[in-house]
């Protein structure tokens, strides 16, 4: 016990982050040994998870700004049917899909950032609002028809395109939040806005280009979700809020592994953790209900376990 | 020392909604100087130099520095402009590396291409830790791995490193052990006989004597005076202060009088894991009990202890009827009231007004209709301003929010809400904290009146005068363990307590 104390705080962190991909994986080997956690299984699920570990990442900027997103889904939706028009009906092809998704989700963001700052609003309501209004566009772009990636333009949908990509966008992020004035200003503003204001931050640039970068990671999630699923529905009424929790799960493994100063590392792994644990339901052939209440408690527990928040400290 | 100007402050007024916070100050500061501003809570010290260092922004006058009209909008534009400051509570950010938190704002240097350098950062960083003496202190840890004291150390740096012409120093002592106030003494010479200046802001009057040269007195917004140190005594300031000589007792002014035999609390043996060990007293009925010692003896914790406050806490605090306290809602059940050290994050709700921070704890009997939840708002307006008035707190309402309030205005919040509450026994952590002399007077009357009153009150402070001054019994706690027990007498001083502190 001793050992671990003297451990440095990122080796902890990982000795923490692996055990639990370990014990994931145990618990489900345990109970259905044939069809879950080859190396190949294992593989695909981490594959799976690359999807929303991208989007994550650049949520990762608003969230420890103390921001929220509501629009996640809705802008992912929006930028993968921006992003097929463009590639199909506009024969732009990759460069369509790749740049129209991403400008389009980084329009997103700053639309949230935007209003988020003119309005003066909270942000988790803000984006609500403008999350009804992404659905609506979405669905006329689409027409109300299905948007359908053509098997030559998928090539981002398997490896090595999606472990490209995603390894182009975790190298970005690394380096903007640990080798940029962005970075430091993110964490900053995070910790005492008034204090960040006074040491000349212009805090309200900055939360703006938080949701921008969010948002053209979410535009780099929507090229990943179309070109694995193939093909992308408009969806209205805020149903699109269903594809909001596993990068915010996510992003909650990274704010809690912030204090041993691995947050990306941990959105990685924190979302290979969730793929393991909703592919072990699969595994089980659990109904969906079941699979989503153990789901949502499994990872209650995670999180509990591994924020240590000290006695006293006030959780909010 | 020279006379050559360095800041001229012209005609200075600044307006907070119908507060008159500076009215036309001018005065000037000189190179080669620590200057002192003093005046009452209120008085507009922090306003001013909040102006100087751009944390408000200018109303009307000018601000002159070697000739110069400066016009800083934010902390680092003064930063550039040669102003620095080091704030009271804490001025640092968590989340952040030490590193990050001196040259925030100021990265610039270390970017190319619009990628920061950490490497180079942390050791420019490491570099200027080691000549300021902070060697304990690394550039690349977390500032939240730091203690209190230390980070104040990190922020001497941030502060300083580019040797500034002005460094403002705003009550920053009173959150200091002496350790870290001598510290900063040594900086602030350091930064005098280079030639700048200090701007130094504290309430106590022997300390600004002791460190500074010239002292400007403000007194409700406007100048009234600037003198030398050397020319002025304790009460010389106290006049120009407060407008008229202050009259009465400041400490209490009786001796020999007994102790009650009525014990109303029994710690025993009580115990927090890596702070206070074995610590056990009685306190009795009408007596103020003081605790002093270091910083970081412990004896703040005491005042938790008693509260129901701390964590993992062993032993027993027992009232007089054998009621065991082991939680806060208990404690305030059975007439116990604290205030805290750290005033505005565990005693203060800084975003309520002034009235509901004082009615807080007395809600349930300011009822329409006893034991029932319909709150009287005649009654929570009467009770509010009843006890802000006894405290005299200045302000435009009982509506006004608790962050518009100076720190002393905030202290006198906290106390108003324990005595509108009528608590029969009173733990007070460092009661005076950040406090000008005309409150702290008030408050020493305040709890002589309620010493005779029966009510017992545990004071805990790091000023020794104050502990001598109104204490009958002096319990010292030194590494987390009562050192000494002392009694009150004529001939107690400063010396014989430190003697038992360290």
């Amino acid at each position: 016990m001793t050992a671990f104390k003297n451990l440095s705080g990122a080796t902890k962190g990982y000795i923490v982050l692996i055990s639990l991909v370990v014990l994931s994986w145990l618990i489900f080997k345990i109970l259905t040994p044939h069809n879950f956690g080859t190396p190949e299984h294992l593989l695909s699920y981490f594959q799976a998870s690359l999807i929303a570990t991208v989007g994550a990442i650049g949520f990762y900027f608003v969230m420890d700004m103390g921001l929220f997103d509501f629009s996640i889904g809705a802008n992912i939706i929006l930028s993968a049917i921006v992003g097929c028009q463009l590639a199909t009906d506009f024969n732009l092809g990759y460069t369509g899909l790749v740049l129209g998704a991403i400008a389009t989700g980084a329009l997103v963001g700053l639309c949230n950032g935007f209003f988020y700052v003119r309005l003066r609003i909270p942000s988790m309501i803000v984006t609500a609002g403008l999350a009804l209004i992404y659905e609506s566009l979405a669905n006329y772009i689409a027409g109300g028809a299905e948007q359908t990636l053509p098997s030559d333009l998928r090539g981002l949908g398997q490896m090595p395109g999606n472990l490209i990509l995603a390894f182009v966008t975790f190298i970005l992020a690394w380096l903007i939040l640990n080798y940029t004035k962005f970075g430091t200003y993110t964490y900053a503003i995070g910790s005492d806005e008034f204090v960040a204001k006074n040491m000349g931050i212009n805090v309200d640039k900055f939360k703006v280009l938080a949701f921008i970068l969010s948002g053209a990671f979410f535009g780099a999630m929507a090229v990943l979700t179309i070109s694995y699923g193939s093909s992308m529905v408009a969806v209205t009424g805020m149903s699109s809020m269903s594809r909001n929790f596993i990068p915010t799960m996510g992003c909650f493994f990274g704010l809690a592994f912030m204090k041993y100063g691995i947050p990306l590392q941990a959105i990685i792994l924190g979302e290979f953790i969730v793929n393991i644990i909703f592919f072990g339901f699969i595994s089980l052939g659990a109904p969906t209900a079941i699979q989503d209440v153990i789901t949502g408690l499994a990872l209650l527990i995670i999180i509990t376990f591994t924020t240590k928040v000290n006695k006293g400290e006030i959780v909010k | 020392m020279t006379e050559e100007v360095r800041l001229q402050v012209q005609d200075i007024s600044k307006t907070f909604g119908i507060t008159k916070a500076l009215q036309h100050v001018s005065f000037n500061v000189n190179k080669g100087e620590v200057h002192a501003l003093i005046g009452e809570n209120g008085s507009g010290k922090s306003t001013l130099t909040n102006m100087l260092t751009g944390i408000y922004p200018m109303e009307s006058g000018k601000f002159i520095m070697d000739g110069v009209e400066i016009h800083p909008k934010n902390q680092v534009d003064a930063n550039n402009m040669g102003i620095a400051i080091i704030v009271q509570e804490l001025g640092t950010l968590s989340g952040l590396t030490v590193a990050e938190n001196i040259f925030l704002g100021h990265e610039e240097r270390f970017i190319t291409m619009g990628f920061r350098n950490t490497n180079q950062m942390n050791a420019e960083a490491n570099r200027l830790l080691q000549q300021y003496g902070f060697d304990h202190i690394k550039a690349n840890k977390m500032v939240d791995e730091y203690n209190f004291e230390d980070r104040k150390l990190i922020e001497i740096v941030k502060a300083t490193y580019f040797h500034p012409k002005i460094v403002v120093v705003d009550e920053t002592t009173t959150a200091l052990s002496q350790e870290g106030r001598e510290e900063l003494y040594k900086h602030m010479n350091r930064i005098r006989d280079e030639g700048s200046t200090v701007i130094f802001i504290s309430h106590d009057l022997s300390e600004i004597l002791d460190k500074s040269d010239t002292i400007t007195v403000l007194r409700d917004g406007i100048y009234i005076d600037t003198v030398k140190s050397k020319d002025v005594t304790e009460e010389d300031l106290k006049r120009l202060m407060v407008g008229r000589e202050i009259t009465g007792d400041y400490y209490r002014a009786d001796y020999g009088e007994k102790i009650s035999d009525e014990v109303v609390l029994s710690v025993k043996d009580v115990t927090v894991p890596g702070v206070i060990h074995n610590v056990s007293f009685d306190l009795h009925k009408g007596e103020i009990l003081g605790f002093g010692g270091l910083s970081e003896s412990g004896m703040h914790e005491v005042g938790k202890a008693i509260f129901g406050a701390s964590y993992d806490r062993e032993g027993e605090v027992v009232l007089a009827d054998g009621t065991h306290i082991n939680s806060i809602p208990q404690a305030i059940a059975h007439s116990i009231a604290y205030t805290s050290k750290d005033r505005d994050n565990e005693s203060i709700v800084i975003n309520q007004s002034i009235r509901d921070n004082i009615v807080l704890p007395s809600l349930d009997k300011l009822t329409r209709i006893p034991k029932l939840p319909f709150l009287n708002w005649a009654a929570i307006k009467a009770f509010a301003l009843k006890y802000a008035r006894e405290m005299s707190v200045k302000m435009q309402g009982t509506g006004q929010f608790v962050s518009e309030l100076s720190g002393g205005n905030k202290q006198k919040v906290v106390l108003a809400r324990w005595i509108g509450k009528d608590s029969d026994i009173v733990v007070l952590d460092s009661p005076t904290r950040g406090i000008d002399i005309k409150v702290k007077q008030d408050i020493y009357q305040q709890m002589d009146k309620m010493r005779k009153e029966g009510k017992s009150i545990i004071m805990i402070s790091e000023e020794l005068m104050e502990l001598i001054g109104m204490c009958d019994r002096i319990i010292i706690m030194k590494e987390g363990t009562v050192s000494g027990e002392i009694m009150r007498n004529r001939d107690l001083n400063e010396h014989s307590l430190i003697e038992m502190m360290v």
